[in-house]
């Protein structure tokens, strides 16, 4: 099966240590391989302020992770453990490839009729606001 | 989150009077059966003729093919201070773009980023 791409954020409480948010992060990475997954990229965001109060906080220490997985167990087992640990207050995770697919496909098929031609009034396929603004800039 | 609202307060005026000038167009060129007797009425009508400007998606302009839920400075602009989310014809973004911007604002809701509704 095809590579899965997923983004996976998830809140501390704003007071916990550093260390025990590496904990963290660490332990997800270890269930992530050991279910062949793998993360690709860990950002910490750091203590930033929620828009609206979560378990009666206003601030949280975001982390943001993407993951590549070819099977969607991983996120599953991932969620469980943030639920079960202590210090994270919410998380999320969003599949997007399929959404990463479509906007390659967009910018091919920008690509492939500016190349097609370069100043003529673009077909219809697309809303003329864009049509507009391509033929500024391929000019 | 509020001052990024801030240009985005003219849009509900300009959409409101977009909708009566759509209204009171037509029967002004028949006008006079309707409000000819009052003074005041023809002038008022010649104030409401304005130009509208052409709104352009903004997504469009820039060639988005992919709206991003984690940039929330990005979709403020598009939420009303209470949270809401504006509706196209105020804010002149393209039926698709409109769609991935839900999307977007509502992923970014579930992550504390944008707020679903206003605090108290």
């Amino acid at each position: 099966m095809e590579e899965r791409q997923y983004d996976l954020i998830f809140i501390c409480r704003p007071d916990t240590p550093e260390a025990e948010i590496d904990k963290v992060i660490s332990t997800l990475e270890h269930t992530a391989t050991e279910k062949g997954a793998k993360i690709e990229k860990t950002e910490k965001w750091g203590r930033k302020r929620m828009a609206y109060r979560v378990h009666r906080l206003r601030e949280g220490f975001y982390v943001y992770l993407v993951i590549r997985s070819s099977h969607g167990e991983v996120v599953k087992e991932l969620e469980r453990r943030l639920k079960v640990s202590d210090v994270v207050i919410k998380y999320l995770t969003i599949r997007l490839d399929e959404e990463f697919k479509r906007q390659e496909k967009l910018k091919r098929h920008r690509e492939r009729r500016a190349a097609r031609r370069p100043r003529k009034a673009t077909p219809a396929a697309q809303p003329p606001s864009a049509a507009g603004g391509e033929q500024a800039t391929t000019l | 989150m509020a001052e990024d609202n801030a240009p985005q307060h003219h849009a509900p005026a300009s959409g409101g009077s977009q909708h009566h000038g759509g209204g009171s167009g037509p029967p002004g060129s028949s006008g006079p059966r309707a409000q000819g007797g009052r003074p005041g009425g023809p002038a008022k009508r010649g104030k409401r003729n304005f130009v509208r400007k052409k709104k352009v998606c903004r997504f469009c302009v820039d060639k988005v093919d992919f709206i991003d839920y984690k940039k929330a400075d990005v979709l403020s602009p598009f939420i009303q201070e209470r949270g809401k989310i504006l509706p196209r014809r105020m804010t002149g973004t393209c039926a698709r773009h409109q769609r991935w911007l839900t999307v977007a604002i509502k992923r970014a809701q579930n992550i504390a980023l944008l707020p679903f509704a206003a605090e108290l």
